[in-house]
This record gives C-alpha cells, sequence and structure tokens, in this order.
C-alpha cells in the first residue's frame, strides 16, 4: 500500500463536486454568451463567425462527464484515469524548483500582463484565464505532494490570496484600458458618465452592514472547518523545519536569505515604508486623480506593480509553496524529502576579487579589512551615489528636470534601493555570490 | 430645479443656500449698493472667461468664501466709485461693503443666513457686508481652487490703488496685556509664600504628583524583575564525560537538547581536536540540524549551511558557528563552559582553550 496515493476514494469524490462546480460556472457562462454574443459571435477571424456559445457548452459538457465520472470512479482509486501525467509534472517541478527560472518567469508574466493588458481584460479571454486556472488546480489536485502543500491550513488563504489578487488586478486593468480608450477617442471618463455616488446613509452603511455580516459568517465556518495549525511546544533547541514566517513576512523572509538580518529586516521595510510615504512628494504627474488610467501614469503603476507582483506576492508564492525543508527549493509536484542535496556554496565578492591577486589579505585591524573589501566597498559607494547623477543626466533627464535635485536624489535612491532585491537575488543564484562587501567581524554585511 | 435626481452636491448647495436667493437676484433687489455695482452684478456670471468672482451676492456661506472675504477685507467702500466696479467686474472680489473681517463678524454674518445685515457688528450693520460669492462664479466659470485663491489676492493688490478708497485696516488680534509682575519686595515674601503652598496643595499638582510616583514605584518594581533571586537555567559549566565517548569523525547531538552545543570530534590542520559548537546559527539565530548524510549544519529558516568544522559556506550566514569552551577536567572528563565563546573570524580558535587535543 503507497503511504502518499495520489488519488483517494475521498479525493476523488471531492473532485467530483469540485468539477461540478465548474460545470455550472461554466453553464452560466454558455447562457451569457448566448446572450451576449449571440449564435455567431463576429469579430473572429473564423468564416461565417465562430460559435462562441456552442463552445462553451461543449466544454461545459465535457466538465459534466468528467464530473459524473469522479463521482462514479470513487471505488477504485488505483486505475483512476483522470491524473496528471509524470511527463507533464517533471518538466513543471523543473520550471518551479529553478529559482532563476521562477524569477524571470514571473518577471516576464508581468510584462506580458502590462504589455497585453488590452487583450486580456476582455470578458472572454479574463473567463477562459480563470477556467483554465481552476481545470489546472482540480487536475493538480490528483497529485499527493500538491495537496499537502496547497490544502496546508496556513496556506489555504494565499490559494485565495492568488484569485483575489487576480480578481483585483483585472478590475484595475480593465477600467483603466477602458478609459484610456476614452480619453483617445475623446469622449468622457467612466466615472463622469457613470456617477457612482450613493448617499451615505442608508445606501452606504447597509452595504457595508450586510458586508460585514457576510464576512465574519464565512470566517466563522472557515474557523471550524479548517483546524487552527497548531504546532508542538516551542524550544529554543528545535527549530521547525521548514520554520516560515507568517505569510505576509515570506517575501521579507525570502530576503533574508540574500541580505544580512539588519539589512532585510530593518533597513529595507524601513525604506519600503518611508519610499511609500515618500510617493506623494516625489510624484509630479498630475493626472489620474480620481479616476482609473495606466497611460496617463504609466510609469507610477508600472513602478508599484513591479514591486507589488514579482517582488512581493510572487515572493509570497515562492515562499508558501516553493520552500520547503531546510529552505531548500521544490517543485509543486515534488516530494518535501528532508535530505535532498542542492549543492550550494556562497563566495563573497572579495574571494573571488582576491583570488585573481593571490589569496585573500589576512588579518583583522582595520586597514587589512578595508583592503580586503575595498572593491565591494567602491561598488557599493559607486552604485548610490554615482548612479543617481548618471541616471538623471542620462535616461531619467526628465525626471531630474522636473523634480529638481532633492526630490530626483530621493526618488532615484528608491528606485535604485528596490533594484537591489532582484540584483542580489540574480546575482546569489547565477554566481554564488554571498555579500558584496563581507565584514562579519563588525557585523556589516552588504 | 429639474426633476432630475439631485447628486450629493447640488444637496450640499441646496443646504449652504439655506433657501436664498440666487446672487444675481439677491444683488438687483435688495442691494443697497450703488448702481455700478447692480450692473457689474448680472455681467458676472456672463463672463465666463474672466477669472472675476461676482462682485456682490449673499454674505459669506462657506469657508472659503469667508477666507476670500478676509483676503478681500482690504476692498473696502471699493464700490462707492464706478472705476472700482469696473475692476471688481473684471478680477476684483469681494468688492464692496466691509467685509467681515473677524471671526465674530463672520460668525455673526453666517448667523444672519445672508440676508440681513449682522446684528452683533454695528460697524458692518451700517454697510451691509455684500462680500460676494466669489467662488460659486468662480466654480462656474471651471476655476481651480489656487486660481481662485490667485483671483481673489489680485484682487486685494487691484482694487486699492485704483479706488483710492479708505481703507479699512483688518483687524489685528490684539493679545490680552500680561498683568504687570510685581517685584517681590521683602514685604511680599510672606504674600508669594502663602501662593506657592497652595499651588503645590492644588489638587492637579495632588493628581500628577501621585501618577508619577506610582509610575515610578512601578517602573522600579519592573527593574527589580530583571535580577531574579533564583535563575532557573542551565549550568553554563557541565561534564559531559571522557573524551573516549566521542569518536574520530564524529558529530554528538546528544547535548544539543539540554545544554545547545555540539561536540565534534575532527582533525583540523593535522591536529585532531574535541571541540563544542554552539547551536545557534549566526545569521538569525535559529537551531540548524546536523545531517549526517550530508555531512553539514544546515538550518531550516534561511537555508544556512556549515560544515563539520563549524565554518559556513551556503546560505545567508555571515560568520562561522561559534565555539564554547572546552577543557580536560582533572578527573579525566571533558569539561564545557559556556560562558566564554570563541570566535573564529577574531583569530580566537587558536586559543588553547577552546579546544582539547585528543
Amino acid at each position: 500500500m503507497n503511504p502518499h496515493p495520489d488519488l483517494t476514494s475521498s479525493v476523488i469524490h471531492g473532485l467530483g463536486w469540485y468539477y461540478l462546480i465548474v460545470f455550472f460556472m461554466n453553464l452560466y457562462w454558455t447562457v451569457r454568451s448566448y446572450k451576449v454574443d449571440g449564435e455567431f459571435a463576429s469579430g473572429v477571424p473564423v468564416v461565417g463567425g465562430l460559435p462562441v456559445a456552442a463552445v462553451w457548452a461543449c466544454i461545459s459538457s465535457v466538465l459534466l462527464m468528467i464530473s459524473v465520472a469522479h463521482f462514479t470512479g470513487t471505488g477504485s482509486p488505483d486505475t483512476f484515469m483522470i491524473r496528471l501525467p509524470e511527463f507533464f509534472k517533471n518538466p513543471v517541478d523543473a520550471f518551479f524548483a529553478d529559482p532563476v527560472v521562477y524569477f524571470l518567469g514571473s518577471v516576464s508574466l508581468f510584462v506580458f500582463m502590462v504589455v497585453f493588458r488590452e487583450w486580456w481584460v476582455k470578458d472572454s479571454v479574463a473567463w477562459s484565464l480563470l477556467q483554465a486556472s481552476l481545470i489546472f488546480m482540480g487536475l493538480s489536485m490528483s497529485d499527493y505532494d500538491f495537496r499537502q502543500i496547497v490544502g496546508k491550513p496556513d496556506n489555504v488563504p494565499i490559494v485565495a490570496m492568488l484569485f483575489i489578487v487576480a480578481f483585483l488586478t483585472w478590475i484595475y486593468f480593465r477600467r483603466a484600458t477602458d478609459n484610456d480608450r476614452r480619453v483617445a477617442e475623446g469622449r468622457p471618463l467612466f466615472e463622469q458618465e457613470d456617477n457612482e455616488k450613493v448617499l451615505v446613509w442608508p445606501d452606504l452603511v447597509y452595504t457595508e452592514l450586510i458586508c460585514m455580516i457576510l464576512l465574519t459568517a464565512l470566517l466563522i465556518f472557515w474557523g471550524i472547518g479548517l483546524e487552527a495549525p497548531l504546532e508542538e511546544p516551542a524550544s529554543s533547541v528545535k527549530t521547525p523545519n521548514p520554520s516560515k514566517a507568517p505569510w505576509y513576512f515570506l517575501g521579507l523572509q525570502e530576503m533574508l536569505v540574500y541580505f544580512d538580518p539588519w539589512l532585510a529586516g530593518v533597513v529595507l521595510p524601513g525604506i519600503i515604508l518611508g519610499g511609500l510615504m515618500a510617493v506623494p512628494y516625489i510624484d509630479f504627474n498630475k493626472a489620474g486623480n480620481g479616476y482609473y488610467c495606466f497611460k496617463d501614469r504609466w510609469f507610477a503603476v508600472s513602478t508599484f506593480l513591479f514591486g507589488f507582483f514579482p517582488l512581493w506576492i510572487a515572493l509570497i508564492v515562492l515562499g508558501t509553496f516553493l520552500r520547503g525543508p531546510n529552505w531548500n527549493f521544490y517543485g509543486i509536484y515534488e516530494l518535501w524529502d528532508v535530505h535532498k542535496v542542492k549543492a550550494a556554496n556562497n563566495v563573497n565578492l572579495s574571494e573571488y576579487v582576491w583570488s585573481l591577486f593571490g589569496g585573500v589579505p589576512t588579518g583583522s585591524d582595520i586597514l587589512t579589512i578595508l583592503k580586503r573589501e575595498c572593491v565591494g566597498i567602491v561598488l557599493v559607494l559607486g552604485y548610490f551615489f554615482v548612479l543617481p547623477p548618471l541616471l538623471g543626466l542620462t535616461i531619467l533627464r526628465r525626471f531630474f528636470v522636473r523634480m529638481g535635485v532633492l526630490r530626483f536624489l530621493v526618488f532615484s535612491n528608491l528606485i535604485l534601493w528596490m533594484a537591489v532585491l532582484p540584483i542580489k537575488m540574480v546575482l546569489r543564484w547565477s554566481f554564488s555570490l554571498k555579500y558584496i562587501v563581507g565584514i562579519p567581524e563588525w557585523f556589516f554585511n552588504i | 430645479m429639474s426633476d432630475k435626481k439631485l447628486s450629493t452636491e447640488d444637496i450640499l448647495a441646496q443646504i449652504r443656500g439655506g433657501g436664498a436667493p440666487t446672487p444675481a437676484s439677491d444683488a438687483a433687489e435688495d442691494s443697497p449698493a450703488p448702481a455700478p455695482v447692480e450692473e457689474a452684478a448680472p455681467e458676472a456670471p456672463a463672463t465666463a472667461s474672466a477669472p472675476a468672482p461676482a462682485a456682490s451676492g449673499p454674505a459669506p456661506t462657506s469657508t472659503t468664501d469667508i477666507m476670500a472675504a478676509i483676503r478681500g477685507g482690504g476692498g473696502g467702500a471699493a464700490a462707492g466709485a464706478p472705476p472700482a466696479a469696473a475692476a471688481a467686474a473684471a478680477a476684483a472680489p469681494a468688492a464692496s461693503g466691509p467685509a467681515p473681517s473677524g471671526t465674530a463678524n463672520i460668525l455673526a454674518s453666517i448667523r444672519g443666513g445672508g440676508a440681513g445685515a449682522p446684528a452683533a457688528a454695528p460697524a458692518a450693520a451700517a454697510a451691509k457686508p455684500k462680500a460676494a460669492a466669489p467662488v460659486d462664479t468662480a466654480k462656474a466659470a471651471g476655476m481651480s481652487a489656487a486660481e481662485m485663491i490667485k483671483a481673489a489676492r489680485a484682487g486685494v493688490a487691484r482694487s486699492n490703488p485704483e479706488t483710492g478708497a479708505p481703507e479699512q485696516p483688518p483687524k489685528k488680534v490684539v493679545l490680552p496685556a500680561k498683568p504687570l509682575k510685581k517685584k517681590a519686595g521683602a514685604s511680599d515674601r510672606r504674600e508669594f509664600l502663602a501662593g506657592a503652598i497652595g499651588v503645590l496643595l492644588s489638587p492637579v499638582v495632588w493628581a500628577w504628583g501621585s501618577l508619577v510616583a506610582a509610575t515610578t514605584a512601578s517602573g522600579l518594581a519592573m527593574a527589580r524583575f530583571m535580577m531574579p533571586n533564583v535563575l532557573v537555567e542551565p549550568p553554563t559549566k557541565f561534564k559531559i564525560g571522557p573524551p573516549t565517548d566521542y569518536g574520530a569523525g564524529t558529530v554528538s547531538t546528544k547535548w544539543k537538547a539540554q545544554f545547545g552545543v555540539w561536540i565534534v570530534n575532527d582533525e583540523i590542520d593535522g591536529q585532531q581536536m574535541i571541540y563544542a559548537l554552539s547551536t545557534v546559527c549566526t545569521h538569525l539565530g535559529c537551531t540548524p540540524n546536523w545531517l549526517e548524510g550530508e555531512q553539514k549544519f544546515k538550518c531550516p529558516c534561511h537555508g544556512s549551511g556549515f560544515y563539520k568544522t563549524g565554518i559556513n559556506f551556503e546560505g545567508p550566514a555571515p560568520r562561522p558557528l561559534e565555539r564554547h569552551g572546552i577543557s580536560l577536567a582533572a578527573d579525566g572528563m571533558l569539561e564545557v563552559d559556556k560562558s566564554v565563546k570563541f570566535q573564529r573570524e577574531l583569530g580566537q580558535w587558536d586559543i588553547a582553550a577552546s579546544f582539547v587535543p585528543v
């Protein structure tokens, strides 16, 4: 008997219900598509138009059949056919277990999201993406290791968060592209045309009350349904393996892998908070006040979203689903093997440099230490003091002219601090670089 | 008013207006101001392109109006002169009548509801406060707040030289003069003492004094907890058995849970030695695990890895694990002293107390 079966009777039964729900969602969409698109959708490069509603009807019926197959196949889980094949799992594992590929993938997804915003916010495209992700989730649930990670009570909110973040992003981009189009065509903005103002009493207060009650009910049933993830009593000599921060701090915990504690735990969070507070004083763009838009504020929006998606959400996902025992990377279908060996030998920049000149100078007096780390110190100082004026005179000249010296220095330093994170991560992954300046004698490492 | 559903702004405007007639009709009907103003008032809405607030209207009803009226207050009796009225139509806000300049006047004019003269201010009662509602007109002309303020300021600057009218200086806030201090002569000493005692015995002083005293006492009591009478901690010096318990090349984890040390028997630079490594990761203080298969200490928090010697080689840990003191006691037992530590980056691993040769 396999102790880690991919499928059990109860899992198949649950998946039957899951696909039934997805079927009903698509049934609704079929009806909606028939009403909105008509029998044959025009504007599709198919002769005579594409029968969109008919396609959705086919998808719905397939989903219904899958659901019925699950309900009838609970008796023999070992021979049940609907499961992920290994030839799919292995490449996906290789993708997720490699941090470089994962991080570059998340960055390219971000670029794709911004560039093709006009395309993916369309109703049918967005709905197709949602259905694809739901079916991917359902199929992946047939894998034991995926189920262990995603089904952990700790991690359920993160899965929910992914869908909520996707939904809110969709709302933003949908309304922003709509307004951009309106501006381009000279029509009034959506916010001016469709005034959503209501009276606080009673309209808004009642809405809020109902939301509050529903949310409280949801939390209560959640608390009953999923047990609180309690662990054994704490001990100073026994650390859980892996030991994970609360989900909202997983981005910071990931940063702690690449930076010294005082930098990742104190300086960087401080700069994030201070920088967000400074944004209104830095921003000179008066457009975009009170309405959704992208084109009017493309720089601000893209910068914020870069910090939010690849540098925060993607790192939370990384920390939640991909970091396993001993803080190694694991694919989403990979067993959390405590003895997985990942060769890593991190080296300081000084060791790289001095290996070219016959060995690292030894000694713990001040001059020797400064001599040892001189290259890193020069690089760091250059990054923070030489680069801002250079940027201001070259590619960010427009900003420099509009902002003036002081504002531009604050702005460029914030941008540079944000860039520090991916730079250091990529350096670690590709060159096993530990610290650019490493002075453990003074507890000073960058 | 059409039968269209009222927006919030409309409702607010109605409330502020208090049922008062619109500025233009108000000026035409019951304005005691001279004729030029009457001319100018209906004109003002028409000249939408000019950044001109209307020269007449009801008393200031919103905060912005009041601010504008105060700024324009220097305009004084500008309305009296025809050129002034022209100027008012062009650029000047709040041109007619002494604008309410003090808080009392403003309040009074608000109470007056924009219809009558403020009763409380006789000076203002003589000439009806015809401070215009420049902001409303400005809003109609689509001006921004900054433009309105600019226009108001320009009005002050321009109307005065042109009218030559006697300018009412804005009321200065007069601070109540401080009572002159008497010099405490010898004869006043008794009086002073009595006063001082009275102050010291006042309830406020008593209340704050007791609060300070109570807080200080509880703070001291808290500080006392930092120095407990009995410290329930494992001893910093303990014996761990004879060196023969620790075979060559092994890492013993048996004292990890109790004392937080690993006992390692290893060969370093050609010398076989036993040393005690601290189980605290040098990155953030988690407890790493000894992985026998990979022959390394691995931290579960951020993935720092250390060789058997305690030297860091992977992950973010910036420096090697620390050694504790270890020595051979007189009875042939190894004795670990956790009260001292030896750091490799400071060159302390060469000190004899940091290892026992075997």
